[in-house]
């Protein structure tokens, strides 16, 4: 099967195009595809309907050419797939408007799915990623993602309430942060240690890294908030373990945990990056370090129990990227460089996704997400649920209002009553799952 | 802290609804810690039904309740009493102290009592009562109603500041914000340090100039700051002639800065004198001092030939001594003892500078102070008279850039530094100044020859 795309020069889309210029694009591919269609030995049974989808080029574009050209993959539709790619190629812009966008990060996915390259791709994307990282650069970013959108700190005020509640009287506390999020959840976790208490316990912090991008910075992370915690007059000790393969082989010993401590295990979004298989026994090995509190959070898609159906799978990134990118777009002025950052690190993890097949599983990087009901499964052979108290949800509420319009909280209670969870929702769409969990 | 007190205090033998014995007398002049009340007052122990009951003050004729006593007096008037039964009964002077309910509180002691019974009812509400009032904005509980009002009022619109300059309306953004800022990867020990020696110097900026007679603990603190600092000789060498030149101009200048400078100078506010002590202390209390500075030197600019000035306006201190009085505002600063740096600046952003050079000079050495120096000398004197320099650093977008962003504005004044400096005959060039600013790099001090190019413009 010979795949070549066509390398026609695209102009530079710094603007989005005009329907126009759309519609010349997709007219254009009708006519070739009416050439081609004597080669290709699979279109006669094809279920395309590119005739029938082309004339209206309005509105989302992208996810109509993105979802045909995954379907053109599964079935192994060189031609469909070859001009799918083109016309992909021809409008799609990292610059552009949000259906420009997806469709550039996508078409990279879907090009590199077709080309057998993922795991180069990818390999390739994070090798650039580490490179033009540094602590100003990751940290600016995520402070300013942070400042404009609660979808971080949502996570982090949850969890944060979770774990002052369940650690409340104890004197020496140590959390172990499987997040990637830099420790921006915990200075406001530090000053509430300060000040709600009249005897300000000892905090020791390990975290757990495993993005690789993250790694070079946690020196540096690490060093403000000791200095932090001096400030807020926290006696406070910091550690960090990264290198690991695999959050299973975790141990204790290896977390320096210690009999006398309090322990709260704090996984932001880290969950996700652990082999499917494997979930069940990382979850195991939290409920082996005896935790009082287990505060988890994640990104509301699912992207596993379809890693089989490759169309399902790429319909479902999809959606969940459009909201993504939606969101990010409200959310920052238009000529923010940190979005531009925020939606070049999600390309890794689409690449991953859709164009990795679970070949060598490099170090953490797996981003299947699973919706917060599958974690709950999950969860609840080794955990009960915990549900968040008023005050913290009404911190929540609060924490809400101070961002745009737009956000919502929303306890769900699943079908047994259990409240395993709250979601955030952005236009009503769930987005980020928060909950806590206890032995 | 409060039960160590009390354990401390306790006298002996007080039994609720008795006198309460003065063993020793206690003198009441001043008012002291809540809860230690008057020894010949009358204790009183009320249930918390009573406490938080409203109506506790119940006239005599027809039973009704009032919240307050003045209230229950406004309505007796309405009863037309006789004048013997007008008055209150004789038996008032004892003063009633009450104590808490709750026996695990402190104020349960009735050496401990508090003398006011709205007093009392506030407080069995806010730390044994159950918080009914939460803030929509905050989710901050009260159990006291007026204490949540008060709240309301204030919430949303305190401002936080970070020693960087920049302002957040929310805590927790400021929160984050602070444990990653740069300006918190100095030490915190000496920015604490540094403002209280601004505080002592504070004060009398409203009088003189300069006139801050440096405070003791200045001394004391100078030289644990710029030890380590100092650098070499000729790090000091050059200005200290920067000094003289520009102190050479003292007398002809110093009318025209005393008159038009003073306006500005005294908008300044405290820490001006700070300025020449010290330029960690500016850090921490910033603009005045700065101002200060910059608008001596922008008058010297304006008002005098670039050549006089000739080595750097910066870092006077030896100097200072040596040339005395001439310039009405810095004598007694001058007259300090030792070196420190002036780093004026225009405004807030002038703060972050310094705190940038603040840091850096901890870690490196002077010259990145002088680099800081001259950068906001720049921006200064650009803003002062539409000074040549002006014209060569751009206008006052680049003040405004210092203001938001010092590294930025550091970039940009990097890209305009590497061009002047190239005009002038200096070794260090532009870009190590420039770096020094930024931190990067320890370069040596500016020199009195780039200087010289920098300024003459």
């Amino acid at each position: 099967m010979d795949i070549t795309l066509f390398t026609t020069p695209k102009e530079a889309p710094l603007f989005s195009y005009s329907n126009q210029k759309i519609s010349n694009v997709l007219q254009a591919a009708i006519d070739m595809q009416s050439n081609n269609q004597p080669q290709n030995s699979h279109t006669s049974t094809s279920r395309s309907s590119d005739s029938g989808e082309l004339p209206s080029a309005s509105g989302k574009w992208a996810s109509r050419l993105l979802k045909e050209c995954a379907r053109a993959i599964s079935d192994k539709d060189s031609g469909k797939i070859h001009h799918l790619l083109w016309m992909l190629n021809e409008l799609a812009s990292p610059y552009g408007d949000c259906d420009q966008k997806l469709a550039s990060y996508f078409l990279q996915a879907l090009f590199c799915k077709a080309m057998g390259s993922g795991q180069r791709c990818f390999k390739t994307l994070n090798a650039v990623a580490e490179k033009s990282h540094s602590f100003d650069s990751a940290r600016k970013l995520i402070l300013k993602f942070q400042e404009v959108s609660p979808w971080m700190t949502f996570g982090h005020v949850a969890s944060n309430g979770a774990i002052l509640e369940a650690l409340e009287g104890d004197t020496k506390l140590h959390i172990i942060d499987i997040s990637n999020t830099l420790c921006t959840q915990w200075p406001t976790l530090l000053e509430a240690l300060a000040t709600r208490n009249d005897e300000t316990p000892h905090l020791k912090l390990t975290v757990v890294v495993t993005a690789s991008t993250v790694r070079s910075v946690m020196k540096e992370i690490g060093q403000r908030m000791e200095k932090f915690a001096r400030l807020m007059g926290v006696p406070f000790e910091f550690n960090v373990i990264s290198g690991l393969n695999n959050l299973g082989e975790l141990t204790k010993e290896g977390l320096g945990v210690q009999e006398d401590e309090a322990i709260a295990v704090n996984c932001i979004g880290a969950l996700r990056r652990v082999e499917v298989e494997e979930r069940g026994a990382v979850i195991r090995m939290f409920q082996s370090l005896k935790p009082r509190v287990v505060t988890i959070v994640e990104e509301e898609a699912d992207l596993s129990s379809s890693r089989d159906d490759f169309v399902k799978c790429f319909e479902e990134c999809l959606r969940f990227y459009t909201l993504y990118f939606e969101m990010l777009e409200e959310s920052f002025v238009p000529t923010s460089n940190d979005r531009l950052m925020l939606e070049r690190e999600c390309s890794r993890s689409i690449v991953r996704v859709l164009a990795c097949d679970d070949e060598n599983s490099t170090e953490g990087e797996c981003e299947k997400r699973e919706r917060g009901s599958q974690w709950s499964e999950r969860l609840k052979e080794a955990f009960s649920p915990v549900g968040f108290s008023d005050d913290c949800v009404d911190d929540v509420k609060a924490l809400l209002k101070r961002y745009r319009a737009g956000w919502a909280l929303v306890l769900r209670a699943q079908g047994d009553h259990h409240e395993s969870g709250i979601y955030l929702t952005w236009k009503e769409e769930p987005v980020v799952w928060a909950s806590a969990w206890k032995p | 802290m409060l039960e160590k007190m009390a354990e401390e205090e306790l006298p002996n033998g007080f039994v609720q609804n008795t006198i309460a014995e003065p063993n020793p007398p206690v003198a009441k002049k001043k008012r002291s810690l809540p809860g230690t009340p008057d020894p010949e007052a009358e204790v009183i122990a009320l249930s918390p039904k009573t406490l938080m009951a409203t109506n506790r003050f119940l006239c005599e004729i027809c039973g009704k309740g009032f919240q307050r006593d003045q209230n229950l007096q406004l309505h007796r008037r309405g009863h037309n009493l006789p004048w013997k039964l007008k008055q209150r009964s004789v038996k008032e002077p004892r003063k009633r102290v009450y104590v808490c309910p709750e026996t695990t509180c402190v104020h349960h002691h009735p050496s401990r009592a508090l003398g006011d019974l709205t007093g009392i009812k506030k407080h069995f509400c806010r730390k044994h009562g159950e918080k009914k009032w939460k803030c929509e904005k905050c989710s901050k509980r009260y159990a006291v109603q007026s204490d949540w009002k008060a709240h309301a009022k204030t919430c949303g619109t305190r401002e936080y500041k970070c020693d960087c300059g920049t302002i957040f309306s929310r805590r927790d953004s400021f929160i984050t914000h602070r444990a990653f800022c740069d300006a918190l990867a100095e030490e915190t020990a000496r920015m604490n340090a540094v403002s209280n020696m601004n505080n002592a110097v504070a004060g009398n900026i409203n009088h003189q100039f300069m006139g801050i007679p440096l405070g003791p603990n200045m001394t004391q603190h100078l030289p644990s700051i710029f030890k380590p600092n100092v650098g070499s000789d000729d790090i000091i060498n050059p200005t200290t002639r920067g000094l003289s030149l520009w102190m050479g101009q003292g007398s002809q200048g110093h009318e025209v800065m005393s008159t038009s400078n003073l306006q500005g100078i005294h908008q300044l506010g405290p820490c001006s004198g700070a300025m020449f002590a010290d330029p960690f202390v500016s850090c921490s209390n910033p603009p005045p001092s700065e101002y200060h500075l910059n608008l001596v030197f922008g008058t010297k600019l304006s008002s005098s030939s670039t050549e006089e000035l000739s080595s750097t306006t910066s870092l006077p201190l030896s100097d200072v001594k040596e040339t005395g009085t001439q310039l009405l505002s810095v004598p007694s600063l001058y007259s300090t003892q030792h070196q420190s740096h002036q780093t004026p600046s225009t405004n807030m952003s002038a703060t972050a500078l310094l705190q940038k050079a603040a840091q850096i000079g901890a870690t490196s050495t002077e010259p990145s102070f002088l680099g800081n120096f001259r950068l906001k000398f720049n921006a200064d004197s650009q803003v002062q008279d539409g000074n040549k320099l002006c014209g060569l650093y751009g206008s006052n977008t680049l003040v405004t850039n210092l203001g938001n962003n010092a590294e930025k504005s550091g970039g940009d004044l990097s890209q305009i530094h590497p061009a002047k400096r190239r005009r002038t005959h200096n070794e260090d060039g532009a870009g190590g100044q420039t770096r020094d600013f930024l931190g990067v790099g320890v370069q040596p001090i500016c020199h009195p020859s780039s200087i010289n190019g920098w300024i003459s413009s």
